[in-house]
């Protein structure tokens, strides 16, 4: 699942400016030299400051009070201001333009975006000198406000891409492109089987149609610092050049097997693997090999790394222990990639549930004749769970052995979530595979098992009013992983989602068009 | 506190314009308005308004030739289309926060 967060700029592999650049003179117009004298840049500034962008408190109040027409009073109208006396003037009722020509000052700004207009040119300039100006104040103004929603997990503000010198460069000695349409398939590739490694290529399927992971790889953000040929974080930026190439013939990955074969000794081998294990030592190699992207902010603590791994995959399961006698909480938060749910038919019983708990209304899945749901088995993952007395814990309240009853949600969710359903059963009398389904939604909604949601239900808000508007807990499926077969053989295939609602199944090498009621339906 | 000619210009405007200019000064004076901004950024560009709006620009700017074309042009040929895709639940949601805040925040 992936949430469905803001600004998702989609990073087609270039569309450059190049044309527009070469038209454009830098210098903007020549009417702006007669602005240009005296204390033109810290004026200018204040503008900025004051009435486009205003960061702090005061300019806000500022700028709610005066920045209204001088002729009409209103504040819509694409509302300008003259850049060289205290004149504001609606643009679509002209009442700037008067101004204009009576006082023969040619320049005003958009206070919406900050844009220069020239009344000679007769359109907006892009003078270099105040572009940067612009820009300097939009990020100071951005700062003073602190965590507006739009920040993006990876720590930057959205910006519309500009081309540093070294890009300008590479695009002019690389003038092919491509342009991606809603039904192109790039990205799109098979993947041999090199024996039995069917449990590698539907991970390796999954985490190549992962937008962030691509985006951060196409934008080359991984700067290597290991000694040697075997980073897997460089072999997975090569991967995905193999899958954006735009060949259609499958991949051989036999690089990346070798690789995952040395740094996870488990795994190596030819019998058949788990793939969620593999999923787990994959992101541990990567987030190991991750060493250089912390961008400088070198976390002495590695529980708290910045990379990209665990920037996309690294959520907080909170679990709370609760003293019988005294009803003292003690609580520890620990990091996960991965939840992994019991299914009803295994030997730890799955039904009832307790009250309390609430979510299978919320996701809409389909409860035809019973079948267990995916919230089901989020809903049983976080019951509060009765510890029993052979298992006793030490309360820090009552200075003794206590039976306890523990609790686990979910303090904070990670960008991108992996549910695993527990098919594989090994235990002491048994090893099976339980193939019960489990139906999942396209949508889920992970507030019910928020520790958030715990708490406010504990503080007697029951009914809680889904937010409908709130998208801050709402995921979006876009892979699936299933396995056909017995625990002793079997075939691992996955479904992974294109662009907003196109759905492919990748079975090794071949790839077929799905319909969502195809993934729906699957094992999962 | 304002000035002569801004008090002739409330004086002129209608108690509808009046109405509307105190609701946008609450809302840029508590910083909401920038807020909203943002949302209607993120909420546009999630639905993809904002990729079908640069495709609209780019026909009018190869219709009418780049060395031409002004950005008033773009705005006029734009401008309707655009706020005919706003997409309905991206204008519910909109309300629904303005209408929030301004029940917080009652004089």
């Amino acid at each position: 699942f992936q949430v469905n967060h803001p600004g998702d700029f989609s990073l087609s592999p270039i569309k450059p400016k190049l044309n527009v650049l070469s038209v454009m003179s830098p210098a903007g117009c020549s009417h702006v030299n007669g602005y240009k004298v005296d204390n033109w840049k810290q004026n200018l500034r204040v503008i900025y400051q004051c009435f486009v962008w205003s960061g702090t408190a005061e300019t806000r109040r500022r700028k709610a009070k005066s920045c209204i027409c001088h002729m009409c009073g209103a504040h819509l109208n694409r509302l300008h201001s003259c850049l060289y006396c205290v004149f504001f003037g609606c643009f679509t009722k002209k009442h700037i333009h008067e101004h204009a020509k009576n006082k023969r000052h040619n320049l005003a700004i958009d206070l919406l975006y900050g844009g220069i207009y020239c009344f000679v040119c007769q359109d907006y300039i892009y003078d270099k000198d105040m572009e940067q100006i612009a820009k300097e104040e939009q990020r100071k103004a951005w700062k003073l406000q602190g965590t507006p929603l739009l920040f993006l997990r990876i720590g930057e503000k959205y910006t519309t891409w500009e081309p540093t010198k070294r890009e300008l460069e590479l695009l002019r000695h690389n003038p092919k492109r491509r342009k991606i349409t809603t039904n192109c398939t790039i990205g799109l590739r098979g993947l041999i089987n090199l024996g039995n490694t069917c449990f590698m290529n539907c991970i390796v399927q999954a985490l190549t149609h992962t937008p962030l992971l691509r985006d951060f790889f196409l934008s080359d953000r991984h700067k290597c610092e290991m000694q040697s040929n075997s980073c897997l974080v460089c072999e997975m930026s090569q991967l995905f050049q193999e899958f954006y190439s735009g060949h259609r013939s499958p991949h051989i990955p036999f690089r990346l097997l070798h690789l995952v074969w040395t740094h996870a000794r488990h795994l190596a081998g030819y019998e058949q693997q788990d793939a969620h294990e593999f999923l787990i030592a994959a992101l541990d190699v990567l987030h190991r090999h991750c060493k250089g992207d912390d961008n400088g902010k070198k976390a002495n603590n590695p529980n708290h790394c910045n990379c990209i791994i665990d920037q996309i995959f690294t959520g907080g399961l909170q679990s709370d222990v609760t003293c019988q006698v005294c009803h003292g909480v003690s609580t520890t938060i620990d990091p996960f990639w991965d939840i992994s749910l019991d299914l009803p038919g295994s030997s730890t019983p799955f039904w009832p549930l307790s009250p309390g708990g609430d979510g299978s209304t919320v996701n809409g899945e389909s409860h035809l004749s019973g079948s267990t749901t995916l919230t089901d088995c989020l809903r049983r993952f976080t019951r509060p769970e009765h510890l029993g007395s052979s298992a006793k814990i030490k309360c820090g309240g009552c200075h003794s052995y206590q039976e306890s009853t523990k609790q686990l949600t979910m303090k904070k969710l990670p960008i991108v979530a992996c549910f695993h359903l527990k098919r594989f059963e090994h235990s002491a009398k048994l090893r099976r595979k339980i193939t019960t389904y489990v139906s999942f939604p396209l949508e889920l909604d992970m507030t019910p098992f928020m520790a958030s949601s715990k708490e406010s239900r504990m503080n007697g808000q029951y009914q809680q009013t889904v937010d409908v508007l709130n998208n801050d807990n709402k995921y979006s499926l876009f892979a699936v992983v299933n396995h056909q077969g017995t625990l002793e053989s079997g075939h691992y295939t996955s479904f992974i989602r294109q662009h907003k609602d196109q759905w492919f199944k990748c079975d090794d090498a071949i790839i077929t068009k799905a319909s969502i009621k195809d993934v729906l339906d699957s094992e999962g | 506190m304002l000035s002569c000619s801004l008090q002739v210009a409330w004086k002129t405007m209608s108690k509808e314009s009046r109405m509307k200019a105190t609701i946008n000064q609450k809302l840029t004076e508590m910083g909401e308005r920038e807020r909203l901004k943002e949302l209607l950024r993120a909420k546009l560009t999630e639905c993809g308004w904002k990729d079908q709006m640069k495709a609209h620009c780019k026909e009018v700017i190869k219709e009418k030739g780049l060395e031409h074309v002004t950005v008033e042009d773009l705005m006029v040929e734009i401008t309707p289309k655009g706020r005919a895709l706003v997409p309905d639940s991206v204008k519910k949601e909109l309300l629904h926060r303005i209408r929030a805040f301004l029940a917080q925040h009652a004089t």
